[in-house]
This record gives C-alpha cells, sequence and structure tokens, in this order.
C-alpha cells in the first residue's frame, strides 16, 4: 500500500507540475521578452479550460463525438488553447503596445484590469456553474497502480508537460526565431537596429505565452472542471513558481513548477495543517539566497 | 373531489372568521397572499421605495451557492411589489455587490450602502468569514439586517453577543456537522475510523469539531484518522484524496462546497475514493441542484447545510414549498436551493413583521416595533417552519439530510425519498441562554460546551 500511495503521489505532483509548468512557462516567456508582468495570466488560462469544457462538453463535442468518436474528442481539446492565443494576439497591440515605454505601474493596472474583466466575461458569457469536459477522461478508463486505479488522461497530461518543455526549448535555443526572441529579450533597441521587426516578435511572442497558458486550462478541465476563480487561484502558485524559478527563464519554470508540484503534495500528505505555508517557505528562502530565482538574471 | 390542502383549509378559515368578524385576520406564510386574503392597512403609509442592500458572490466558486440566493430575494421582491410592495405602498428596490471583493471590501460597501445609498435593510452575504465582520457594523449603524447565511456560530456567540438590529435567518453552523454525524451514525453504526476533508477556514474548522464531538458519543471508539485541509478555492484536490485514502478510513466527513466540491467529487470518483469508504458531506447539495452530475455516486450522505433541498417536504405534503418550487422554477428555469429558500423567507418574514407592526401601531412602524414583531415570530416557509429565537436572532427549523441517489425525473442526483432524516432542531442545538464561550466555559462555540456536557450523557 505505501508503494502504491508514493507511486500515485509522485503522479499527482507531476500532474500539477505540468500544469504549473504551462502557466508559469507563458508568464516567463512574455516578461523575459517584453519585460510585461501579465496579472491577467491566470484568467486566460481559465478562459482556455471554460472554452474547451464549453466545446467538449457541449453540444459541439456531442456532434463531434457522435461523427468521429473518442478521437473527434481530442482533435477538439485545443480550442480553448488556440482561442486564449487569438485573443492574445489581439490584445498585445491594443492595449499593451501603448505601455511598454510607461513604467512598471501602468503595466501592473492594465493586465489587473485585464483581468477582472475577463473574470466578469466568463460568468457573463459561460454562467455560474461549473463547465466540466469529464467524457474525455472517462473515455480513457483508467489503469491500476497497485490496487488503486488512477485515470489514464492524467499521464497524458504529463506526456504533454514533458513535450511542450521539450518543444519550447528546442523552439528557443534552436530556431531562428528563437535566437530573435532572445535578441530581443537582451537588447530591444540593438535588435531593433539590425532590422528585426520588434512589434512583429511581440504579437508572436505574447500570442505563443497565451497559448501555451490556454494550453495548461485546455489539457486540466477533462479531469477537473471549469469554475469561478480558477484563474486567480492559479495565478498565485504561479508566482511562487516563478519566484523561485526566477521570472523570465523557462528552465527557472521548469523547475519551480517541479519544486511547488513535489512539495505541494508532500506537504499535503505529511503536514496537512502547514501545507500552505511550506510553499511560501521555500519560496521565502529561495528569495533570501538568490534574489532573482533559482535561473533569473539580475 | 376537491384536495383539502393546508392552505385552503386556512383560507378558507380566514373567509369564515372575516365574514364573522369585522377586522380581517391574517394568514402569514412565505409566498404570495390571495387576493381575498389581502390585509388592511392601518393608517397613512408613505410610497417612498423601501431600499434593500444585498451583498451575496455574485463571482467566485462560492457563485454556486449566492446565485440562487440572489434569485430567492429577487423573486420574494418581486412578488411582494406585485401586491404594491410593503404594506401595498413601499416596493422593494435592490442594490447588489460582490461578496468575493473581501471582508474589509464588504464592510466599506455596507457603511456605504446604509451613509449614501440610505438603505432600510441589509441582507444576503454567504461567508462566515464575513458575517462576523459585518453584524458588529450593522449594530453600529443601527441598520436593520437579516443575513441569509455566514451561519457561523460565532456571529452571535462573540461578534454579538446581544443583537439588536441584526438577524440570521438560515442556519447556526455547529448544527451542520451535528446534523452529518446523525445521519452518518445511523447508516454506518459500525464506522469507526473517521477522516476528515475541509475547506481550511472557520466553517471547516466547525464542521470538523462538532462533527467528530457529536460522531463520537453516536459511535463509541469512534477515532479520527485523517484529516485534509484544501484552502477555499482549490481545483487540484488529488493529493488530498490519494491521502485520504492512505490511510484507510471508514468513513469521511467532507464539508467542501460549491464549486470546490464539484471538483472534488469528480476527482475522488476517478480516484477511486468512493469505493474504499462511506462519504458524508454537509454540503453536496448546497449549490444549484443542476451543478452536481449524473456521475456523482449514490448512496453518499448529502447535506444542505441550511435544511432545505427543493423535493423535501415533498409535492403535496407542504403547500409553501409547492408554491414555492413552481414559482421559482416558472422565473427562472431552475430548481431552488436552500440559499433560495433562505433569502426567500427573509423577505417575507421581514414582510409579516411588518404588517403585525402595522396592526399595532399603524402607519410606517419604526424599526424597533418591527424588531419586536421579528423576535419570536414562527412563519411556514418552503423548507418548513421557522422560529427567531428572541434571545439570539438566530433562525431555528428542523435539520434534514438524506443520500444521494439518480432519479429519471431529474437531470441531476436527488435525494432518496426513503432516507431522509428530519432531526427536530433543539435536539442539536445549545438552548436559550446557554453560556457563551468565554464567561463559564472556554470552548470554541456555546453548541460546543452544551454537546459536550449535556448530550446523549
Amino acid at each position: 500500500m505505501t508503494g502504491t500511495i508514493f507511486v500515485i503521489q509522485l503522479l499527482n505532483a507531476l500532474f500539477y507540475a505540468a500544469v504549473l509548468f504551462l502557466i508559469a512557462a507563458g508568464l516567463s516567456l512574455i516578461y523575459g521578452v517584453m519585460r510585461i508582468v501579465n496579472l491577467a495570466h491566470g484568467s486566460l488560462y481559465a478562459l482556455g479550460a471554460y472554452v474547451t469544457a464549453w466545446a467538449v462538453g457541449g453540444a459541439v463535442g456531442a456532434a463531434v463525438a457522435g461523427t468521429l468518436g473518442q478521437i473527434g474528442l481530442f482533435l477538439l481539446l485545443p480550442i480553448g488553447a488556440i482561442a486564449v492565443g487569438v485573443l492574445g494576439a489581439v490584445i498585445e497591440p491594443t492595449l499593451l503596445r501603448p505601455l511598454y515605454r510607461r513604467s512598471e505601474e501602468y503595466h501592473l493596472l492594465i493586465t489587473f484590469g485585464l483581468l477582472m474583466i475577463i473574470e466578469d466575461m466568463l460568468k457573463l458569457i459561460f454562467g455560474g456553474t461549473p463547465l466540466t469536459a469529464s467524457n474525455i477522461m472517462d473515455g480513457l478508463g483508467s489503469i491500476s497502480v497497485g490496487a488503486l486505479p488512477y485515470p489514464t488522461y492524467n499521464l497524458l497530461v504529463i506526456a504533454i508537460g514533458v513535450a511542450a518543455a521539450v518543444g519550447l526549448w528546442w523552439f528557443v535555443y534552436r530556431t531562428k526565431f528563437g535566437v530573435i526572441l532572445r535578441a530581443i529579450s537582451q537588447d530591444r533597441r540593438m535588435a531593433a537596429a539590425l532590422g528585426i521587426n520588434v512589434g512583429r516578435v511581440y504579437v508572436q511572442a505574447f500570442a505563443i505565452g497565451c497559448f501555451i497558458t490556454g494550453l495548461g486550462g485546455a489539457i486540466v478541465v477533462p479531469a477537473q472542471a471549469a469554475v469561478l476563480g480558477m484563474g486567480v487561484e492559479w495565478l498565485i502558485v504561479a508566482f511562487v513558481v516563478v519566484v523561485i524559478g526566477g521570472l523570465g527563464s523557462l528552465e527557472g519554470a521548469l523547475v519551480g513548477a517541479l519544486i511547488v508540484g513535489i512539495a505541494h503534495v508532500a506537504g499535503i500528505q505529511f503536514f496537512a495543517e502547514i501545507e500552505l505555508a511550506v510553499l511560501y517557505l521555500i519560496a521565502t528562502v529561495v528569495l533570501m539566497v538568490r534574489p532573482t530565482g533559482l535561473f533569473g538574471r539580475a | 373531489m376537491s384536495e383539502v390542502t393546508r392552505r385552503n383549509f386556512l383560507n378558507n378559515l380566514a373567509v369564515g372568521a372575516a365574514a364573522a368578524a369585522t377586522v380581517a385576520p391574517v394568514t402569514y406564510f412565505a409566498g404570495p397572499r390571495p387576493a381575498h386574503a389581502a390585509i388592511k392597512v392601518k393608517g397613512v403609509v408613505p410610497d417612498k421605495p423601501f431600499k434593500t442592500g444585498h451583498i451575496t458572490f455574485l463571482t467566485g466558486p462560492a457563485n454556486l451557492l449566492g446565485e440562487p440566493g440572489r434569485k430567492g430575494h429577487l423573486l420574494a421582491a418581486e412578488e411582494i411589489n406585485a401586491e404594491g410592495g410593503f404594506l401595498g405602498k413601499r416596493k422593494i428596490e435592490t442594490i447588489m455587490a460582490d461578496e468575493a471583493a473581501g471582508t474589509d471590501a464588504n464592510v466599506k460597501e455596507l457603511r456605504r450602502m446604509k451613509l449614501s445609498e440610505k438603505i432600510d435593510l441589509f441582507t444576503g452575504v454567504i461567508s462566515s468569514g464575513n458575517t462576523p465582520a459585518l453584524g458588529p457594523v450593522a449594530e453600529e449603524l443601527g441598520l436593520l439586517t437579516m443575513f441569509n447565511d455566514g451561519c457561523t456560530d460565532f456571529l452571535f456567540d462573540k461578534a454579538v453577543p446581544n443583537p439588536k438590529y441584526v438577524f440570521r435567518v438560515t442556519n447556526i453552523q455547529s448544527a451542520d456537522g451535528v446534523t452529518s454525524a446523525v445521519g452518518a451514525a445511523k447508516a454506518w453504526p459500525n464506522a469507526k475510523r473517521v477522516a476528515s476533508i475541509q475547506p481550511d477556514y472557520s466553517y471547516g474548522r466547525n464542521v470538523h469539531e462538532h462533527f467528530m464531538l457529536a460522531y463520537q458519543k453516536l459511535v463509541p471508539g469512534a477515532t479520527s484518522v485523517s484529516e485534509a485541509w484544501p484552502k477555499l478555492g482549490t481545483t487540484d484536490f488529488t493529493p488530498h484524496i490519494t491521502k485520504l485514502i492512505s490511510d484507510t478510513p471508514d468513513v469521511l466527513i467532507c464539508g467542501v462546497w460549491g464549486g470546490d466540491y464539484v471538483a472534488f467529487y469528480k476527482q475522488a470518483l476517478r480516484y477511486g475514493l468512493f469505493d474504499k469508504m462511506k462519504v458524508a458531506t454537509t454540503l453536496a447539495f448546497g449549490g444549484q441542484p443542476h451543478a452536481i452530475g449524473k456521475d456523482h455516486p449514490e448512496g453518499v450522505l448529502a447535506g444542505v447545510h441550511a435544511n432545505y433541498f427543493f423535493l423535501h417536504p415533498a409535492k403535496g405534503r407542504w403547500p409553501t414549498n409547492d408554491g414555492f418550487v413552481e414559482r421559482y422554477y416558472k422565473r427562472w428555469s431552475e430548481y431552488p436551493s436552500f440559499e433560495s429558500d433562505g433569502a426567500y423567507a427573509s423577505l417575507y418574514l421581514l414582510k409579516a413583521a411588518i404588517e403585525k407592526a402595522n396592526l399595532l401601531v399603524g402607519g410606517w412602524p419604526e424599526d424597533e416595533v418591527i424588531i419586536a414583531m421579528l423576535e419570536g415570530m414562527g412563519m411556514d416557509t418552503p423548507a418548513g417552519y421557522l422560529y427567531i429565537r428572541p434571545d439570539n436572532h438566530q433562525g431555528y427549523k428542523d435539520a434534514v439530510i438524506g443520500m444521494t441517489k439518480n432519479n429519471p425525473a431529474y437531470p441531476f442526483p436527488v435525494w432518496d425519498p426513503n432516507s431522509i432524516i428530519t432531526i427536530p432542531i433543539r435536539d442539536i442545538t445549545a438552548p436559550p441562554n446557554w453560556p457563551k464561550p468565554g464567561t463559564t466555559h472556554n470552548e470554541s462555540t456555546a453548541a460546543a460546551n452544551w454537546l459536550k456536557t449535556t448530550w446523549l450523557t
């Protein structure tokens, strides 16, 4: 039994870390490239969850499942991520671009305003009742870990998290677009002087950051539910991740997500009473020892 | 052929009596009054609107409770306004604010509503974190207040020990844990290993403590083997669920509520938790009924916190409920929850108090006279008979709980009619004037002290 519980809790930690990594990676990518702390990031995650739940769990999902079966539902799954990516491509040029020259307080104000607007829009469009997309999850069934069932779908989420980490690393360090991203991140003026269309790269980077976060929401919703307020809950934990890992660093987001995932689960299993404090304690220690985070630059 | 229901029985009585006497006698219940039973208002009443401030969760996972509360309030207001308003003159106007803004913001909003909007009544409020902060401010402002929920014992034990303006219509919180304990002990008398999963704030602490107090008296030898304290607003319960399973309990007491409960039960289902232990809840049926899916397991003890589920009292057994469910469904295309019942009953209680006060003093009665009428008032509400105790301004009605079962007539699980138990409220709550915490004892609530010293001894 102890071994079974250990394996399942480890999988729980990896599941948590996978979703958290997607959110934190989007947050870090956006900050790394355009130096904007996006407070609306959690709400974009929630939007991804709502759109996927609405599509997969609702009439669209039923129609697609009727013609294409379970595969159709999987094709529908990323729709939340795509919707959030598209929204990102609209938000950046309209709301954020006028603010780059202003101080950071303006960034915080406008993204916080955006958070409120998205939260209210979610309620207006999707209503107050939680939406679910559990038909995907139930279709996959479960595997046995020892004497206990474990949902197969959760393994898929972990796999998507790993694939996203590898894909992002390859994208940033092995492609030309990645080189441009890193160049802009290091010196925006020099990059512009070299003929890079910074404005276009900003839209693309912001949309990609939004897409990754939306993907987190899209893949989490079959396992949980889209509920009002979910964005704010995950935003706070995502900030703990980037504080530990270093804001603006993809490696930091990955390592931070793993640390937070494991600490979160271990806290619940062994010291339920102070589980919340454990996370913030780790963040505090990191801030004292390395104020820029484990992988952050000063 | 015509069935004698309680209401037309009463109405017939009223008609007969009206013929005999010149003063029309009045019946009071939560619902619109038939035209022939209209009251006769004494004196002159101004037709100034009656302004009401209502704070509830308009956003966040707790909106699952806030929304039906808002709808119950609005339905009652619309019905009363259709009769011309309070005393046929003062129409109810409601201004709303979002409880999710946080305790400090709620306190500021309450002051603003009183001082700049000049509200006559304050109502709503779901969270037990908020009523203890809002109650003293309402007393200080001299503002007539009817909390619909926010049911912590602490409000009238400590925060407002001698209320004048503040009432609470629904439930006293300690009764939640005790009700679930009675239900669980009756269903599973041999379940000795107890696990607990509670939201990590005052409500969860209260449920855990009072459940264990009562359960250990009902099931001798019961021990707590596992505790999980997810914070309010948690969406990922899987580590908590795995921990609970690892401690191999016989029964789980769950106080998780709102959108959190929906996420919890779906994950627990897929982790096989319901196969490993019996589950008792305080709020599984606490949100809008349709928020819980057909995939919810059967045989779970489903609590309703403030003791109302729309199918109980059953159709044909309690006309006040039949009419309420019908009108509510017609208005909102969904079924009411206990928050709907509480918010709805609040306005009708006030209406009855205003009418009684008017009969006494004529014209629009002062708050003091309305309050004197509310103290000790009893009334038929959708949930059953509701009584406002004069010593602590708390509403009391019998506690109910039942087991989940799927019924093809509804797209969500409901109570198995054969499983519903009703517990007289006086058997599970401290009697009037029982010593409050900090006087002769230092328990967390008066109820805890009463349970420890007198219950089943």
